[in-house]
């Protein structure tokens, strides 16, 4: 069999001397990328690598180039691509016209409008009548929030020449009017995104332009945006069909008629946020579910209008598989038979967040339950009907909660928190004023990790089961108001849990000590005189030192392997721990690796730590 | 032929070299495995002509694939590697990659022509390693480019590109 030829383009000439210089005269694909208008007839001695011995051989004048000008286009893009500092790039623009060409674009996708000397250098750029290069179509995002503050309709007209922009952010921009915006907006076909969120002085003028020349758009936030009209997003919602992400936040004046548009308009919609839009009712929240088909996050706090009409009129035998956030903080009106039909209709919910849905009771925690494994994050905040008996079987069906908050659900015992520590991805925990549990909470906390790491086959035997060195998973961890809690229970779970960033225990007497003062963070500066005694949140560094500082102190019944005292025995340790959840542990070990869907590290609006969780609750 | 697939080919470089690999060592280019899936085994049962690439730099770009043979594949997605602007490279990397320039740059054309893409990309880190801090006239120098502005144009372009300059 003959050799087949990959190439045609293939050159006969051998190379006498296999050497990798004369290689060059057979470089791949040159021909096909090289831009000939530049290169043509430079075969000057200055560029050449010039051995004499090479222009004898009468080799083709490409082979003269310094090796860089061989680089294809295409390839010194991607070399360009790897440089992130604007510097860099500005430099191999001032290398060569060729340099030039190929770094202009990677230079102005995304000017940094970081300063005003920057933006002031940008808008007089773009404002030139003669640039060496056409700029401002280059121009595909553009991000004014490092200068929010400042900015007003003056500082977007040079702005306005880019019509390529494909991003636009003008987050908290409150100076900014419609005069600016919507020369941005005109003309300009191709964005996909806008987000004007905290621009307060922007009008239904700016979304009448946008509906009218950005039938592209993805992506838009208005937050807080309050003088926007009602009917303008319904001409937005009418003629940018291709909205998948929506934040609405805190827009108080829309109403039902704006976002049953959208349900009915744009059909692709994967997010939307309408925090705090109060005026919203049942309808929309219907219509979005009903008519969406993609519909993956839903997010609904404080719109508190919403009932259980809003999900039990959905029809029984359709499901919506793409749900997988849906949050109700708030909807005080909700009741049991609600939660059982949203987790009737949305089987994949992944996220739940019913904070404040103060009239759910165990029932719905059982409904909650039929979600198994999808659970990751569960908010039931506030929810102060709900008892052991529904966190227990809540423990045994969804093994992969990544975090669970259950704050003020004053019911709850120790028999809640020893299962919830034996989810085996736990990273955070919210009990803040779960009044009733002990330190023997705490050591269920600080030694699950020893009974996560079984080995199936030693299931069997209840003795033979053996602890890994794998640690703790824990993150956070929000004790505060858990009042009966001591110090030897914190520092087992401080030395047990070494991946613990953040840890509060506000108003928990043991703790309000002068000398662990040094590790808590500042109280924030709204709080009052009394709040800011008691207050005692640990986070990061502070952590650390109140480890370091605690083991320091002389206590007699403390004993630093982390088998503490209500833990000193395995067998008495299982307090149940029956066989089936071992069982169930085990299975959720082995199934790690399928654990496909991915993206775990969501949002859980904590970042603050534990200002959030103990505002306002002294 | 057996059902088998072939477990070894031989590529013959532009000079007349012939060098056999595995298999799964050539499929590291996916001009390569393409061609394999493309034109079957039997086809490919004898040698596979590589035109556009000499017996030294085919040998070098093989020594990377024999130690990169294990690697999962690369991300189909080419949006979000392009976007990732890191220039880490690994320390077996680093080390394959101290050659001379002439050598990193017929590197970098093989592994354009023979597309593979994670050495390529080595390739661009590397390269963009050696432009990092360098003035104009630097990256100039450092791989023998002519300027070709007149010094009006390159003033030009330094002006208007002003707010790039750090400051």
């Amino acid at each position: 069999m003959a050799p087949i030829n990959i190439d045609a383009s293939y050159r006969a000439t051998p190379d006498p001397e296999g050497d990798s210089q004369s290689s060059s005269s057979n470089s791949p694909a040159r021909a096909d990328y090289e831009e000939s208008d530049f290169y043509a007839g430079n075969n000057d001695s200055q560029s050449s690598i010039g051995v004499p011995t090479f222009q004898d051989m009468a080799v083709s004048e490409e082979s003269c180039e310094p090796p860089a000008n061989r680089l294809p286009a295409e390839v010194l893009i991607g070399i360009f691509s790897k440089l992130s500092s604007p510097v860099d790039l500005l430099n191999c623009m001032r290398v060569s016209k060729r340099w030039a060409r190929n770094s202009v674009d990677l230079l102005w996708h995304r000017p940094a409008c970081t300063t005003w000397v920057k933006h002031g250098f940008i808008c007089r750029t773009l404002s030139l009548p003669d640039p060496y290069f056409a700029y401002r179509d280059f121009i595909k995002r553009l991000n004014l929030a490092a200068l929010s503050d400042g900015v007003n309709d003056g500082s977007v007209t040079a702005l306005q020449f880019c019509k390529r922009v494909e991003r636009l952010t003008l987050t908290g921009c409150d100076g900014l009017s419609d005069g600016g915006l919507v020369g941005l907006l005109e003309g300009n076909h191709h964005l996909l995104a806008l987000d004007i969120s905290g621009d307060t002085q922007i009008t239904e003028a700016s979304m009448y332009a946008l509906a009218e020349n950005c039938k592209r758009l993805q992506g838009l936030n208005i937050s807080l945006c309050t003088k926007i009209s009602n009917q303008s997003m319904i001409a937005v919602a009418e003629n940018c069909k291709y909205i998948k992400r929506l934040k609405l936040n805190d827009c108080e004046q829309l109403e039902d008629a704006a976002i049953m548009a959208f349900a009915q308009n744009c059909p692709n919609i994967l997010e939307i946020d309408l925090h705090q839009c109060r005026s919203i009712g049942n309808g929309p929240v219907h219509a979005l579910l009903s008519n969406g088909q993609t519909l993956r996050e839903l997010r609904l706090a404080n719109c508190e209008l919403i009932s259980d009409e809003a999900f039990l009129t959905l029809p029984p035998v359709r499901t919506y598989e793409h749900l997988r956030i849906l949050d109700l903080t708030s909807c005080a009106r909700l009741t049991d038979s609600a939660v059982e039909k949203i987790i009737d209709v949305a089987p994949r919910l992944r996220n739940v967040v019913f904070a404040k849905c103060r009239n759910l009771t165990d029932v719905a925690v059982h409904a909650i339950s039929k979600l198994g494994k999808n659970l990751h994050y569960l908010h039931l905040g506030h929810c102060g009907h709900i008892t052991d008996q529904a966190v227990i079987k809540l423990v045994q069906t969804c093994n992969r909660i990544r975090y669970i908050d259950l704050g003020c659900c004053i019911h709850l015992t120790d028999e809640s928190v020893t299962k919830l520590a034996q989810l085996p991805k736990l990273r955070r925990i919210g009990l803040v004023k779960c009044s009733a549990i002990t330190d023997k909470s705490v050591y269920a906390l600080a030694n699950a990790t020893r009974r996560r790491h079984i080995h199936p086959e030693l299931l069997g035997d209840h003795h033979s089961y053996i602890s890994t060195s794998g640690g703790s998973s824990l993150e956070r961890v929000h004790l505060s108001y858990c009042t009966n809690l001591t110090l030897t229970s914190i520092i087992c779970l401080l030395n047990n849990c070494q991946k613990l960033t953040h840890l509060s225990l506000t108003g928990v007497q043991a703790f309000l000590r002068t000398d662990l003062e040094q590790f808590c963070r500042d109280a924030p500066p709204e709080f009052t005189e009394h709040q800011r005694n008691v207050f005692c949140v640990f986070s990061g560094q502070g952590v650390m030192g109140l480890r370091t500082h605690l083991n320091k102190l002389p206590l007699t019944h403390f004993d630093p392997t982390g088998t503490g005292p209500v833990d000193d025995d395995e067998d008495h340790t299982m307090t149940g721990t029956d066989h089936a959840t071992l069982m169930m542990s085990a299975a959720a070990l082995n199934a790690d690796e399928d654990d496909a869907d991915g993206d775990e590290e969501l949002d859980d609006g904590d970042d603050n730590g534990g200002v959030s969780f103990n505002h306002g609750q002294t | 032929m057996s059902e088998t697939k072939i477990q070894k080919l031989t590529l013959v470089a532009n000079d007349g070299n012939k060098i056999e690999v595995d298999r799964q060592v050539a499929e590291k280019s996916v001009l390569i495995k393409n061609m394999l899936d493309d034109l079957g085994d039997e086809q490919m049962s004898t040698e596979v002509p590589i035109p556009n690439v000499n017996d030294t730099v085919l040998k070098k770009v093989i020594e990377w694939c024999e130690h990169h043979k294990n690697d999962p594949a690369a991300p189909q997605d080419d949006d979000s590697d392009s976007r990732k602007k890191t220039t880490d490279i690994d320390e077996w990397d680093q080390k394959f990659m101290q050659v001379d320039q002439e050598m990193l740059f017929e590197i970098i054309l093989a592994s354009n022509y023979l597309d593979i893409k994670p050495l390529l990309d080595v390739g661009c880190k590397t390269v963009a390693n050696m432009i990092k801090g360098k003035s104009p006239e630097e990256i100039r120098k450092t791989f023998n480019i002519t300027n070709d502005f007149t010094p009006e144009e390159e003033e030009q372009i330094r002006r208007e590109n002003e707010w790039a300059e750090d400051r």
